[in-house]
């Protein structure tokens, strides 16, 4: 039911100074002032605003996204992994590994089966998640990740079937359904639990409260040796608008290369791209090409920035 | 002022930058072995900001500014900080993502008062980027188990009575980076997924209310509009109790790095159900253990289960002066500062220990005590030049006592991430510089 919040607080405006230092928890008896913090509106029946308009029901499908562990949701469509192999390869495989190993610090999808109670867990969509429809929805709902929602439904299908392959829960030819998603057991489906927290007990102990001789330092970040100013100083002011858009917009594809972007100072891949000119580099860069989407994704670039971070990237690689 | 200023963003770039050097297989020892920085630099200029001052602004003189016209209205229509105020920025630790997309900056507590963060300076996490959203076409949907699904305008919602709270918002991962070890030397980094702002808009209780809810109604999906698609399963109770859809802070419109137009917010709670950027509403009668409530966003414990749907920041509080950023000076009489916070109501008191937890002297709580908001607090001390284990204590109006990480990880393990809100213990060195420690 509706709860009508009325909440007081006490605030002690003026006692802070005449508070001795120690004087914790005195701050309600001296100079009270009672202020009310907020009153929730008063309750009102269904329809007493009538604010906005009805949502058809063709407007809430286009957005009406979500699925449930009990399959509630899912549109209509089936694939097996086979289906998902290669468009796993092709719109996955940047950033997930062909395996689903994971490339650098974005998230591995296979493997790790056992080892959640290990010194170093591997959280997976095989070891860990509880429920397939997850992998369904966010597919659907969040990738690829520089274009979401850019896959058809038979296609997430495709990718869902692949990722749960990669992690041995159906086999490759297996047919992935609205009608049998739900059904898939995943492996710890039980391992969750709901909050039970507190779960610890301190007592607020005042004095003696452990034995001096008993702190050791477990811990503590090592420290390094003094910073040269100058350097950190000069390396900071460098800082060119051609760089900063380039660490913004283009470094999460062009610092590591995935999607065969040429990675700036690597002559070699960058070659045939400067035989063919600034001008071809900048059209590329700004309508898109290949795997990189017009501006890098970044449409709320100038032509301008996005130039100077093609400009940056041809002056490191002839550096 | 100058060179204490570039002092301290030279050490705090420092950290940020320390693992980005590495190749990529050493970066994940960081979280095992610990974080190069740069503690030692914050000597010299650092400790004697004195030193900088410039004679001819100094009395008898008097300064350029005094004796001159200052720039007129309008000079920064909407505002900006002093220009001797750089250091007082965001930051991120560039090695803890794979991208800026999704991603984590953290608010710079070290260098804020009383118990309103600016807008400004808020923490930033994304999971797919800030979307650059034209309010006029922006819509909030409101479907499901509902007699009346209906679309909301910015407008609209606006017309609704509007509600006004001072609440914190943290990230469960605050402090996550050091379960392991101890391994940031600066409160930006062990603390700083964490603000407090005055938040303004209608309570969601107020719209389920308006559009009907049916008779399993249990749960709310919130959804965003970001590429993302930020999604959360919210309980109905907290729906219908204080959560709000917000669409102003600190007076201003949302920060589009805060969910312009309109975001959810749950006071007390994981600041990721606080969804941003929200497009959308569904009642519904199950939960739908969406990526972030399952893969994420889950509690992983020693034993090999995960606590689910801990969605409470439980009571924390951490000595923000001094602290690596904020050195002390000399000997002599300070104010030793700090914040606490409880996501289950006020902050009943705080202890201070300088002898890492043998004894505690009572601290003030100063100003406003809110619940479910930063509260600061305050304790006089003379510091002989010894040093010292600084330690913050805090405990909530329920009783809960903030724990010992030896408590913590008793309970938990080290492989939980998330809600970690342990006593944090600052080093305070005999030349008056501050490192991070965990203490036995």
């Amino acid at each position: 039911m509706y709860r009508l919040a009325r909440l007081s607080l006490v605030l002690a405006a003026f006692s802070l100074s005449a508070c001795a230092a120690d004087a914790a928890g005195k701050n309600d008896s001296a100079g009270e002032i009672t202020i009310t913090e907020f009153n929730a509106p008063v309750a009102q029946p269904s329809g007493y605003f009538g604010y906005g308009q009805d949502a058809s029901v063709e407007e809430i499908a286009g957005w009406d996204i979500d699925i449930r562990p009990d399959g509630m949701g899912l549109p209509p469509g089936g694939a097996t992994a086979e289906d998902g192999e290669m468009l796993y390869e092709d719109q996955c495989a940047l950033c997930h590994g062909s395996f689903g190993e994971g490339v650098g610090r974005y998230p591995v999808l296979a493997g790790g089966e056992g080892t959640l109670s290990e010194d170093r867990p591997e959280k997976t969509i095989g070891s860990y998640w509880p429920y397939a429809s997850t992998v369904w929805d966010y597919i659907h709902r969040a990738m690829p990740f520089m274009q979401p929602e850019s896959l058809s439904d038979q296609e997430v299908y495709a990718l869902t079937a692949y990722v749960l392959y990669l992690n041995d829960l159906v086999e490759y030819d297996f047919k992935l359904t609205q009608d049998n998603l739900a059904l898939i057991e995943m492996p710890n489906k039980d391992g969750f639990f709901l909050d039970d927290r507190p779960d610890t007990s301190n007592e607020a102990c005042m004095s003696n409260c452990k034995d001096p001789a008993s702190i050791r330092i477990t811990s503590a970040p090592p420290a390094t040796e003094e910073v040269d100013s100058d350097v950190v100083e000069a390396s900071g002011a460098e800082a060119a608008s051609g760089q900063s858009t380039y660490e913004q917009a283009c470094a999460l594809c062009h610092a590591s290369g995935v999607g065969d972007a040429p990675i700036p100072g690597d002559a070699s891949t960058w070659a045939a791209r400067i035989d063919a000119g600034r001008e071809a580099l900048i059209a590329n860069a700004l309508a898109g090409k290949g795997q990189m989407p017009p501006k890098g994704g970044q449409i709320q670039l100038s032509d301008e920035d996005v130039i100077a971070a093609v400009d940056y990237m041809l002056e490191v690689t002839a550096n | 002022m100058a060179s204490k200023t570039a002092t301290t963003a030279q050490m705090l770039q420092r950290i940020s930058d320390e693992g980005q050097k590495l190749p990529q297989a050493e970066r994940r020892n960081f979280l095992k072995n610990g974080l190069l920085l740069a503690g030692s630099a914050m000597t010299g200029g650092a400790i004697s900001g004195k030193v900088n001052a410039a004679e001819e602004n100094l009395p008898p003189n008097v300064p350029a500014w005094t004796r001159s016209l200052g720039q007129g209205v309008l000079t920064n229509p909407y505002g900006k900080p002093s220009r001797f105020e750089g250091n007082i920025q965001r930051r991120a630790v560039p090695w803890l993502t794979a991208d800026r997309f999704a991603s984590i900056s953290f608010t710079p507590l070290a260098e804020l008062d009383g118990i309103i963060t600016p807008s400004s300076l808020v923490f930033e996490r994304y999971h797919s980027g800030i979307p650059d959203i034209d309010p006029d076409d922006h819509r909030l949907m409101i479907h499901g188990m509902v007699d009346r699904p209906v679309i909301l305008t910015i407008d609209d919602l606006r017309r609704f009575p509007s509600t006004s709270m001072i609440r914190f918002l943290e990230c469960p991962a605050n402090g996550g980076m050091e379960w392991r070890a101890a391994q940031m030397d600066a409160l930006q980094f062990t603390h700083g997924m964490l603000s407090c702002c005055e938040w303004t808009g209608v309570l969601l209780s107020t719209i389920l209310q308006e559009v009907g809810l049916q008779k399993d109604a249990a749960w709310v999906l919130a959804e965003g509009a970001d590429g993302s698609h930020m999604s959360r399963s919210i309980p109905l109770d907290k729906a219908m109790d204080d959560a709000l859809v917000v669409y102003a802070q600190n007076g201003e419109p949302l920060r589009p790095e805060q969910g312009y137009p309109i975001r959810l917010f749950n006071p007390g709670w994981e600041g990721n159900t606080s969804v941003k950027w929200l497009r959308r509403l569904e009642v519904g009668d199950k939960a739908w253990y969406q990526r972030e409530e399952t893969s994420k966003y889950t509690d992983l414990l020693a034993d090999g289960r995960a606590r689910k749907f801990s969605y409470v920041q439980e009571c924390n509080s951490v000595v923000t002066f001094p602290c690596p950023e904020k050195p002390l000076q000399d000997k002599g009489r300070y104010e030793v500062a700090g914040l606490a916070w409880s996501g289950t109501g006020k902050i009943k008191r705080v202890d201070v220990s300088f002898d890492g937890g043998v004894n505690w002297r009572p601290a003030r709580l100063k100003g406003l005590v809110l619940p479910k908001a930063l509260t600061r607090f305050g304790l006089d001390w003379d510091w002989d030049g010894s040093p010292a284990m600084i330690q913050s204590r805090a405990v909530d109006e329920t009783g809960y006592v903030q724990p010992t990480f030896t408590q913590l990880r008793a309970a938990r393990g080290m492989s939980s991430i998330y809600h970690r809100n342990a006593i944090h213990t600052w080093r305070l060195h005999a030349d008056g510089t501050v490192t991070n420690v965990q203490i036995s």
